[in-house]
């Protein structure tokens, strides 16, 4: 058994290092920005014109939560080719399957995760917009240097989350040809007909991850709450 | 010159702030009293453009605005900028030790070097007397201290104009006579203020100006000596009974 371990596990370790990992880094940064963009909109106290640019961004929070992450990686991988349009794409949108991945994977987490980042900034007291705007900040500073700081603590937990979760579902990426962890596991277990520790195997791998992850959770959020009182 | 006339604010149909016109002397303290909801504070909050009022005149110095007609971005921040607010509830940056809060608009709205500015944090922070906390996060403070530390706050932007609405209001007496303390000696300076308040002994020993509104509109803008005194009408009498418990 243990040989069998050894020699799987190198090829294993070594998509993770080459796709699941760097799949879940970028479509999570990516996601982020989206998330953030998305939640300054959406919380935004402008009307007229700009409440279509609101109903946008809403209509894809709603489109990503809504349907499951399985499908939207056919949607953007295995769809968009037919999506035939003469001024723009007149051969359809073909994507790599690694590019189709890290854009669908960025935007399920951006709008999961502008949920947590809008109600982190809506949490915090309107005495803090107002007592920045009061020193003269402009609307940037005042997200810069006092609302976006302090939604950061609040959103930790939930974003970490996220992250963690999006670690995972890069396994889904197996099923539009990219050859992650979960895939590599796959086709080992097809060759050494040993499938139980094969996928028993990556879950562990996974599992050692996440765990990281977590630790790094928890040590984030000791930094960022350095300001507020410990309970008795 | 601080001055508004004709001022009017609704919050969607009531109307709180019914033509208003007033102005705010410089190098003055003026007081404005007033029972719960009379409208004292979207007055301040409307000085500052924290509220947009929907008509009336505005005027700054040299400066002439039309509510109606809106105040540009650029005006309103220098106009935030040479008004500065002190709330009831203090509203400190609670991630950021007391001496960065001081720091924060001297940095990112005046444009000093760090340097400068944490000396002068410093040196406003004795002044308040709250130097030996600097380092101390919001939320380690008592009341007092971070009423203190929020006035040393808006001093440090070096402000035409302080706006203070019920700065003790929050606080124990023992608290708010520390804070009161700061306030007389700005006012022994001859800082402008505006200061709403229920004190009304602390009125009588600041206010160069007292300003009373009731629903929205101006009873009595005057000396202090008048509003004080025994010919006064009989509705500020009844007020100014009523907040020194004169007649229980
Ligand atoms: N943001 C708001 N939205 C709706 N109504 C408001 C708002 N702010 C104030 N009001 C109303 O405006 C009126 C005046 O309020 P304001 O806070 O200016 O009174 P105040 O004189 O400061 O009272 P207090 O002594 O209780 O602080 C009140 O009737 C209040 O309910
Ligand atoms: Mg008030």
């Amino acid at each position: 058994m243990w040989s069998i371990i050894i020699k799987a596990l190198p090829q294993l370790i070594a998509a993770g290092i080459k796709y699941t990992l760097p799949m879940a880094v970028i479509a999570f940064i990516f996601g982020l920005i989206l998330a953030l963009i998305t939640a300054l909109v959406r919380l935004s106290p402008r009307g007229g014109a700009f409440n279509i640019i609101k109903v946008i961004f809403r209509f894809y929070v709603w489109l990503f939560r809504s349907t499951p992450l399985l499908v939207q990686l056919f949607i953007v991988y295995f769809g968009l080719p037919y999506l035939r349009w003469a001024p723009l794409w007149p051969n359809g949108i073909k994507l790599g399957a690694l590019t189709a991945g890290i854009i669908t994977f960025s935007l399920n987490t951006g709008a999961y995760a502008s949920e947590t980042i809008r109600a982190a900034i809506a949490s915090l007291p309107r005495g803090q917009w107002e007592a920045a705007y009061a020193l003269g900040m402009t609307k940037r500073k005042v997200l810069q240097r006092i609302i976006l700081p302090q939604a950061l603590r609040v959103a930790l937990p939930p974003l970490a989350n996220s992250f963690i979760g999006l670690v995972k579902d890069t396994s889904l990426a197996a099923s539009i040809t990219i050859v992650e962890m979960f895939e590599v596991s796959q086709q080992i277990a097809a060759e050494n007909y040993q499938p139980l520790l094969m996928y028993s195997l990556v879950a562990l791998l996974y599992a050692v991850v996440c765990s990281l992850l977590s630790w790094l959770q928890g040590h984030l959020e000791k930094i960022t709450s350095r300001y507020v009182l410990k309970r008795p | 010159m601080l001055k508004v006339q004709q001022l009017t604010k609704s919050f969607g149909k009531n109307e709180v702030l019914h033509q208003i016109s007033v102005d705010f002397p410089e190098h003055e303290t003026t007081v404005v009293l007033g029972p719960s909801g009379s409208g004292k504070s979207t007055l301040l909050r409307s000085l500052n453009l924290l509220e947009h009022p929907e008509s009336g005149q505005y005027a700054f110095d040299n400066r002439h605005f039309d509510f109606a007609k809106g105040i540009t971005a650029k005006d309103t921040l220098m106009i935030r900028r040479q008004t500065e607010m002190v709330f009831q509830d203090y509203n400190l940056f609670p991630h950021l030790t007391v001496l960065k809060n001081v720091m924060e608009g001297q940095i990112q709205v005046l444009g000093l070097p760090k340097k400068e500015a944490e000396a002068k944090s410093w040196e406003l922070l004795k002044k308040v007397g709250v130097a030996s906390r600097a380092q101390a996060y919001p939320s380690q403070l008592s009341g007092g201290q971070a009423q203190r530390v929020a006035i040393a706050r808006s001093l440090a932007m070096q402000p035409k104009y302080i706006l203070l609405d019920e700065p003790t209001s929050a606080l124990d007496p023992e608290a708010e006579l520390e804070v009161l303390k700061v306030l007389k000696q700005l006012h022994e300076e001859n800082r402008s203020l505006v200061i709403v308040t229920h004190n009304l002994a602390f009125a009588q020993q600041v206010a160069d100006k007292i300003v009373f509104l009731e629903d929205g509109q101006i009873l009595f803008n005057g000396t202090q000596e008048a509003f004080f005194s025994p010919k006064q009408t009989s509705r500020i009498k009844t007020f100014i009974q009523a907040m020194t418990f004169a007649q229980i």
